[in-house]
Formats: structure tokens, C-alpha cells, sequence
């Protein structure tokens, strides 16, 4: 019960920035699918397979920077009216343990982001694979995969840039996530990050743990 | 006497800077009482301190018995909360907000709440951050009301409340004080407001100097006398003198002693003082007269 109260805030303050996105992503998707459609349109195939595959052309790049926009976005509207006035406050008194607490704030904007994710892995797979082989269609999955981790980082950069009561942390969080982020938006071609992206994950997920440091500066400043 | 909060020899300091050096008092269980202080005292860091979100420099902050910066969550549910300027989660609406922290206390009111809210006459679908910083004031006391707590900590509930919403709050308060069995630590900058509510008060002064009493000692103890000098060599607070007033147009000067006492002690340390009459005070002249007027 104490969960779905926690998520039912949650949903309280993410939903229209929630739903906004859902609607920016839909909107991206479909423009997606009308550029490739009107490209093989205008176009002869074996042209835009030269494009594609010998010049190296992502040709779905419109959405790359879609889940680096939701991750901060949905950050911000988790996390920017708990700061506001000191309301963290009233959320740290809760009784509940104070990183419980935190993770499953994380744990319920991680889930917003993934379904926002989910839905651009599955359209992309969908929109590719009406024109190209089964193949082309995961390999346009796989290289999109280091843009939906950058979702991730995203929003676990803002998280901890706005939990964060000192602000030369902030900056320090900010600075780190910046990092992360341009080793991610690196490639020029397809399927570049296949080897390095489960070590890239991996580091990735020590953000979980790291969001309880600032929520634990925040309760016991002195 | 068991204490739902005992500070012992407690230091903070911003900086290098020490609000205070060595501060204890401690807060009777099932008691009323109140901080006071002028600005800058360091009301608000206590508070802070109390409510667990500054560490002590030195010494000890125990509220229910734990110490204040590490309270367990079960420790959390008994005492109720009250942030400065009435804070609350101004995206939610009235109904949102009670169906949100009932599932975190076992002794959950429901009633209490909707006895409290339901007189605004708003429905329940009316988002706090759309009401009037005392209609937000009876939500977030409705709140702290039904969490049932032992110990009620409240923060300048005053902030924002024009005199009817204030007086509300308190009909309010003392109504639910009437059950028995709360402890309440309150902080307000109406000092008349303490009078028909406190059992004690505690005077914080600069530095870190407190002086608690009950309020009907202090009422019964603590006087102000007009005087006039002969000459230009007006008296000082000197100890058995708590403080003198010339701001004012006449000046008086402020004890804890005797009439008898008092006159004794002028006549051999301040011959050149003529004491006047007794002046009545209001709790707020008395505040006045003890921590001075800047």
C-alpha cells in the first residue's frame, strides 16, 4: 500500500509531462515513417540501400535524441516540485526508510522512461521492417540502443543534479553525465556500440545506487 | 519527568559562526511548549535539528527517545510535523493528498482530516496549490491531526494566517490537545497567541542563554516597573535587572524579583534610580521586555 501512495505521487506530478511525451514520441514516429515512405517513394530502392548500407547513413535519426529529452524531462517534473520550497522534507519524515524511498521514486520515472523506450524500439523495428529485411529492422534496434541508454543517463544525471543540495556536486553530476552521454552519440554507422555496450550498461546501473548520496546529504546537512 | 525531547550541551555553528555552545532544555511529555525567540536566535535551526535534517555540531538532539538525525521509521509515524509557511504537496488535491500518506500510519484518522477540511467547504477534488495560505493551513493541520501523533513539532504555524485563520488553527489545536497524551513543541512569532495555549515556554536568547518556566510563573514572576533617573546614568541589566527599556515614552525596567527585592537592590547599586509604578504587561510586552527590543 505504502508503494502504490509513493507511485501514485509519482503519477500525480509526471503525468502531463508523461503524456506530452508520449504524444512528442508518437508524432516523431509517424514522421519517421512518412520520411521512409516518402523516400522510397521518390526513390529508387537500390539507391536508398547504398545510402543505408554502403555510405553508412542512419536513416532513423530523427529519434536519437527522443529518450535523452524524456529521461530529463520526466527528472525534472519528478524531482523539481520536491525541491521547490524544501518539500523533499515532507517526503524524507515519511515513515520509510529514506533510500527505499528514493529508489522506488527512481524506480517508478526508470519505468516511465522504459515504456517510452519500449515503444520507440518496437516502433523503430516495426517502421524498418516495412521496407527492409528482418535484419535491417534489429540492427536499426541495436543501433538505437546506446540513444535509449542515453534516456538513462539522462535521467539519472538531472536526478542527481537536482536532489543534490551542494552545488558544486551538482555540477560535478552534471559534468559526469555530460561525459557519459557524448561517449554514447559517438557513431557514424550501424550496430558501432555492440561490443562495448553491455560494459557501458553496466557502469550505467551505478547510478541506482549513487542517487541515495545526495538524497542522504540532503536529510543530514550540518 | 520523561522528556519527548531532551537537548543536552548542544553546539551548532554555520561556518565558524556558533548559533550555540552548550544549549539544553528539555520538553516535558504531554506538555504544551513553546520556543521563543527574536530573529536571528536560531529558532529555526533548532527546529531543523529536531526535525533530523541538521547534525549537531556537539552534544545531543533525543526526540522520543532517539536521536534526532538517525529517527527510526517507526519513530517518524509519532510525531507530526509542521513546516514553515504550512508546506504540502501543492499538486495534489484534497482527497489526493489523504489517500497518499494514510497507507504510511497505523493510526490514521480519516475523520479527523475530513472534520477539519470539509468546514472550507471545497471539494475534494480542489488542488491545494489553488487555495489560500489558511485554507492550506487547516489541510496541512487536518493532516497532522489524523496521523495521530505523540509529538507534534510545529514550526511558526502563524507564517501567512490573517488573526481569523490563526485563531482557527488554535480553536482547532486545542480542541484535539483536549484528548490527552500530546506533546506539543511550537514556534510563533504572535507571542499573544501562546497564552491560552502553552504550559511552558522556553526563551532562546542570542547565543545560545535559555530560560524555561512555566508560562504562569513566568506571568506571575516577571515585571515591569516605570522609573526615572536623577541625572544621565539610566540603570543596566546588571542580573537581578533583566532588562531596561528607554525606547519607549517612559522607561521601565524589566525583573524577575520582588517589588521589595527589586527596590533594595536599586538603592544600592542604582541610588540615582526612582522607582515608579508597577506596569501591567501583556504576554507579548513580557517577551518584549525579556529579550529586548532589537
Amino acid at each position: 500500500m505504502m508503494l502504490f501512495a509513493i507511485f501514485l505521487k509519482e503519477w500525480l506530478k509526471v503525468r502531463w509531462v508523461w503524456l506530452g511525451l508520449s504524444v512528442l514520441h508518437l508524432g516523431m514516429l509517424l514522421y519517421l515513417y512518412l520520411v521512409l515512405r516518402h523516400q522510397f517513394r521518390v526513390e529508387h530502392s537500390e539507391m536508398i540501400w547504398y545510402w543505408a548500407f554502403e555510405l553508412r547513413r542512419l536513416l532513423y535519426e530523427p529519434i536519437q535524441s527522443l529518450p535523452l529529452i524524456s529521461g530529463v524531462l520526466i527528472a525534472a517534473a519528478q524531482f523539481g516540485p520536491e525541491m521547490i520550497g524544501g518539500r523533499f522534507r515532507l517526503s524524507l519524515h515519511l515513515p520509510l526508510r529514506g533510500d527505499l524511498l528514493v529508489w522506488s521514486w527512481v524506480a517508478f520515472g526508470a519505468l516511465m522512461g522504459a515504456v517510452l523506450a519500449l515503444l520507440d524500439a518496437l516502433a523503430l523495428y516495426w517502421i524498418v521492417g516495412q521496407w527492409f529485411p528482418h535484419e535491417a529492422a534489429v540492427s536499426a534496434v541495436r543501433t538505437a540502443l546506446p540513444w535509449l541508454l542515453g534516456g538513462w543517463i539522462g535521467y539519472f544525471g538531472a536526478t542527481l543534479a537536482l536532489l543534490e543540495p551542494a552545488a558544486s556536486r551538482r555540477l560535478i553530476y552534471l559534468g559526469l553525465s555530460a561525459a557519459f552521454l557524448a561517449l554514447l552519440f559517438q557513431h557514424r554507422g550501424y550496430q558501432e556500440y555492440d561490443q562495448v555496450l553491455p560494459m557501458l550498461i553496466a557502469i550505467a546501473l551505478l547510478f541506482i545506487p549513487a542517487v541515495i548520496l545526495p538524497a542522504h546529504r540532503y536529510r543530514h546537512r550540518s | 519527568m520523561n522528556a519527548a525531547i531532551r537537548v543536552e550541551h548542544l553546539a551548532h555553528r554555520y561556518g565558524r559562526r556558533f548559533i550555540y555552545q552548550d544549549l539544553s532544555f528539555a520538553v516535558p511529555e504531554g506538555k504544551v511548549v513553546a520556543l521563543l525567540g527574536k530573529n536571528g536566535v536560531g529558532k529555526t535551526t533548532l527546529i531543523r535539528l529536531l526535525m533530523g535534517f541538521l547534525r549537531p555540531s556537539a552534544g545531543q538532539c533525543r526526540v522520543l527517545g532517539e536521536p534526532s538525525h538517525a529517527l527510526s521509521p517507526a519513530t517518524r509515524a509519532r510525531i507530526g510535523l509542521l513546516f514553515e509557511g504550512h508546506l504540502a504537496y501543492d499538486f495534489m488535491s484534497i482527497a489526493q493528498i489523504e489517500r497518499f500518506y494514510r497507507p504510511f500510519y497505523r493510526r490514521w484518522r480519516r475523520e479527523l482530516y475530513y472534520d477539519l477540511v470539509d468546514r472550507l467547504g471545497l471539494s475534494h477534488d480542489h488542488k491545494i496549490g489553488n487555495m489560500s495560505c489558511g485554507q492550506r493551513s487547516q489541510v496541512v493541520l487536518g493532516l497532522i491531526f489524523a496521523q495521530d501523533p505523540d509529538l507534534m513539532i510545529l514550526d511558526d504555524y502563524s507564517m501567512g494566517l490573517d488573526a481569523g485563520y490563526r485563531r482557527l488553527f488554535l480553536d482547532y489545536l486545542r480542541r484535539f490537545l483536549d484528548e490527552g497524551g500530546k506533546t506539543v513543541f511550537v514556534t510563533s512569532h504572535v507571542v499573544q497567541d501562546m497564552e491560552a495555549l502553552v504550559d511552558e515556554v522556553i526563551f532562546l536568547q542570542r547565543g545560545g542563554a535559555v530560560k524555561q518556566l512555566p508560562l504562569v510563573e513566568f506571568r506571575r514572576q516577571f515585571r515591569c516597573f516605570g522609573f526615572r533617573v536623577d541625572g544621565n546614568a539610566p540603570p543596566q541589566a546588571d542580573g537581578l535587572i533583566e532588562n531596561v527599556d528607554l525606547h519607549g515614552r517612559a522607561p521601565c525596567l524589566y525583573t524577575f524579583a520582588e517589588p521589595a527585592q527589586l527596590a533594595a537592590h536599586l538603592e544600592t547599586h542604582w541610588p540615582q534610580v526612582r522607582l515608579g509604578d508597577e506596569q501591567p504587561l501583556t504576554l507579548e510586552d513580557a517577551f518584549i521586555g525579556l529579550t529586548g527590543k532589537y
